[in-house]
């Protein structure tokens, strides 16, 4: 496969991936800006997903219905959600004959709702939520679509390579944004509603609630979101995802290369399932998901520079 | 002849060859479809037309006009009704063109090696080498099976008499194939069977001749030769047609810097490292090619392709230098060519044209200036052209300013009114007018043309430009057998 048809099947499902993250966070964040009424701030998820000056993220912050017109659909924030998805369109336009007919007419799909001018329309005027929850169904019909249709080729892996790798770092930046927010202190009473937030940012409140009967406690979120291999959303999960996905490209892959790889993920992987944090030691924990970020970051450098010929 | 609701606003217009109606009434051939059609209501109709509109923009069958940096999706505009030709007809103009690419081909092959057709005083050498796209690169250059003109576009209009006429030959990147197959799976949707009653002959075997073709090329000696479409990528206007090429075919669709040269030889480079590419359709223009012979700014192109191209480690089609061919002022050679190389009568007829370099030339058109087009001889898409009869005084002074200045660059040709076709405009049916592109491909086996092509059409009321770019649509082009 050429290397940039790799570059950018990989960046598709990045975009995607990410764009997919955002809105449930974007979600999560409005309904608690809804429910809590004092002491609500759009602050972390601003520096998250966007460039904005300290002192217009002030101006802001509170406007919940101008943040997420700005994190949504603002065209001149480079890390917006139509921006995402235009580039991921972009991606698939690069590609066009490395994907299914379906895969491309669903994402061509998602960037033509997302520039309909009803959706600014009702974002503004409507309910927010049922914009979010219908851009949230496009993105579960493309990952379904790509589920159904992509061959199981060299396109497809690397399809998920970039998916895996960008919620595994989508999961560590959510947890470690909240984290911060508690100041990693599991003895603050309001940790439960944060905690739930949390889960639902990352789809996994329901799963969390089967597991643990509604007993929240720090330390069993933090099982969840780093060690529960049953959980997709899961750093563990997606890592030995990662890692089988990468394991079928070893016979299109130059050796050499294919051996730097193997041991990043191979050591990343291990780091987070020989570890075993608990909320105790917030500094502890603060390092780990530091270190964790920045083993994930240095896989997708590598694969650019080895696999992708970007150097 | 008007008793439909359809057709109470369809007006006979002098002078012009209707292709469905005939001074009985509506033609035999396309008796079938009307029938079909003329009960419908306008509702229909219109829903006929609308869903023709969404499935064009849901499967990204659109081209991307880039202002101020956003990209604006375009359709390039559909109409629902098809245009019909007689089997009789394509025949002749199968033949036509045959033997048209023939020449063409033999010409090129000639003008790059021994130039007989100039030592024998048939075209004038000033000709050949005062045009730009004459290129010195090519000369002595072998190209494999002596093929330069593997993919033809030849643009047809009908005269007022019904018949055929060459308009230009386009033997370097032509495009619009992907919308003659497009076209086609919209009619299948819009008009469900109507194709097999009506007989109309398959295009989709398009993509498997060209393939045969390009695989027929490669030099060496492998069962799987790579062959890759070379694209000037997502911001080139016809990048959709590229990928529909590249997926139908099965092929890689490259950029330049996807393609390396390395002794000679061309790589792609892939995650497993470099693989040897054999044979590579390009759509590239020839300038962009490659920036160490041609345009140094190209970033388009692959540094060293021309010297593995002409060592034959790599195949290119269409070959270099053949805009020489189809110079607008050349064109009007192609009659001698044909008696020259083949020694037989054209089947397809040319109009007469005007080079303007000759100054009895110039004094005839410019006393006759609102009964001519003048077009620039290296100039396309509807660009660089004067149409006499509704050109302003200004307009026509500006030209004859440019003209005498440098007047090798233009030519010029009666004005031939194209034949009309109905078109679904409004909620009812009005003439426009329509050229004709067949595509030919041209392969170590012969020439293979699938019965069709893709029909332009002004849509504008009156106009007679038919390029996508000032205005013009297409419609699905049955040949019927």
């Amino acid at each position: 496969m050429l290397s940039r048809v790799a570059d950018t099947i990989y960046w598709m499902a990045r975009y995607m991936e990410r764009t997919n993250g955002m809105l449930r966070v974007l979600k999560t964040n409005y309904i608690s800006s809804q429910e809590e009424l004092t002491d609500f701030s759009w602050r972390s998820v601003l520096y998250t997903y966007g460039g904005l000056p300290p002192d217009d993220i002030t101006e802001i912050e509170e406007d919940s219905i101008k943040v997420m017109d700005y994190i949504l659909l603002d065209r001149n924030n480079l890390l917006s959600v139509i921006n995402n998805i235009i580039r991921s369109r972009e991606c698939a336009r690069a590609i066009q004959d490395h994907i299914t007919r379906e895969v491309w007419q669903c994402l061509n799909d998602y960037y033509h709702s997302i520039r309909n001018p009803d959706i600014a329309y009702l974002m503004r005027s409507g309910d927010p939520v049922s914009i979010l929850d219908s851009l949230i169904q496009h993105s579960l019909f493309y990952n379904g679509t790509v589920d159904i249709t992509m061959p199981r080729g060299e396109g497809f892996n690397y399809l998920n390579i970039g998916k895996l790798l960008e919620r595994s770092i989508q999961t560590a930046d959510i947890l470690n944004i909240k984290l911060r927010e508690l100041n990693y202190d599991s003895n603050d009473r309001l940790e439960a509603p944060a905690l739930r937030y949390l889960l639902n940012s990352l789809s996994g409140y329901e799963l969390y609630f089967k597991i643990y009967r509604g007993n929240f406690t720090l330390d069993n979120v933090l099982q969840l979101i780093l060690y529960n291999t049953n959980y997709p959303h899961s750093i563990l999960y997606c890592l030995q995802q990662l890692n089988s996905n990468f394991e079928k490209l070893s016979t299109e892959s130059l050796p050499e290369n294919y051996n730097r790889l193997e041991f990043l993920l191979g050591k990343a992987m291990n780091n987070v399932k020989y570890s075993n944090m608990r909320s105790t030691n917030g500094e502890v924990l603060q390092q780990f998901l530091v270190q964790t970020r920045k083993e994930l970051i240095e896989i997708a450098n590598s694969f650019n520079q080895f696999y992708f010929g970007n150097t | 002849m008007i008793e439909n609701t359809l057709l109470y606003t369809y007006r006979e217009q002098t002078g012009v060859w209707d292709e469905m109606f005939g001074q009985e009434g509506i033609r035999d051939h396309y008796k079938n479809f009307f029938c079909a059609i003329q009960n419908l209501s306008e509702e229909e109709m219109t829903h006929k037309d609308e869903l023709a509109k969404k499935l064009f923009m849901s499967q990204g069958i659109t081209f991307t006009v880039y202002s101020s940096g956003e990209g604006i999706e375009k359709i390039f505009p559909f109409d629902i009704i098809p245009r019909i030709i007689q089997n009789h007809e394509w025949m002749h103009v199968e033949q036509g063109i045959k033997q048209r690419l023939k020449a063409l081909n033999i010409f090129l092959k000639d003008i790059y090696h021994q130039q007989f057709i100039i030592k024998d005083g048939i075209v004038p050498a000033k000709l050949i080498y005062s045009s730009p796209n004459f290129l010195r690169e090519m000369c002595n250059v072998n190209v494999p099976f002596d093929i330069y003109t593997h993919i033809a576009g030849v643009d047809l209009i009908r005269d007022h008499d019904g018949e055929f006429y060459v308009l230009e030959d386009n033997l370097r990147t032509p495009s619009g194939v992907s919308y003659m197959l497009e076209n086609r799976s919209i009619s299948y949707r819009i008009f469900p069977d109507m194709l097999p009653k009506n007989n109309v002959r398959s295009v989709k075997n398009y993509p498997d001749l060209l393939l045969k073709n390009l695989l027929s090329l490669a030099n060496r000696q492998s069962s799987e030769p790579t062959v890759v479409l070379l694209s000037p990528g997502i911001y080139n206007s016809a990048y959709f047609e590229h990928t529909t090429l590249a997926r139908l075919m099965g092929i890689e669709l490259v950029e330049g810097r996807d393609l390396v040269v390395d002794n000679h030889h061309v790589y792609m480079k892939t995650t497993k490292g470099l693989q040897q590419v054999d044979v590579i359709y390009r759509r590239v223009d020839d300038e962009f090619i490659d920036p160490l012979v041609f345009r140094p700014d190209s970033m388009l192109g692959v540094p060293g392709i021309y010297w593995a191209y002409r060592k034959g480690n790599v195949a290119i089609v269409n070959a270099m230098g053949n805009g020489v061919a189809d110079d607008k002022a050349v064109y009007a050679y192609v009659p001698d060519m044909i008696r020259y190389y083949l020694n037989e009568e054209p089947i397809l007829k040319t109009v007469p044209t005007y080079q303007l370099a000759y100054p009895e030339n110039r004094k005839l058109v410019f006393e006759n200036m609102h009964k001519m087009v003048i077009k620039r001889t290296n100039e396309s898409g509807g660009y660089g052209m004067l149409i006499g009869n509704s050109a302003t005084e200004e307009q026509m002074d500006a030209f004859k300013v440019a003209i005498e200045a440098d007047p090798r660059s233009f030519i010029a040709q009666p004005i031939i009114s194209l034949s009309s076709t109905p078109c679904y405009i409004n909620g009812e049916l009005q003439p426009r007018r329509v050229d004709l592109r067949p595509f030919a491909l041209y392969g170590p086996d012969g020439v293979d043309i699938v019965p069709g092509g893709l029909t332009r059409v002004a849509l504008r009321e009156g106009s007679l430009v038919v390029n996508s770019s000032q205005g013009g649509g297409s419609k699905d082009t049955w040949v019927v057998a």
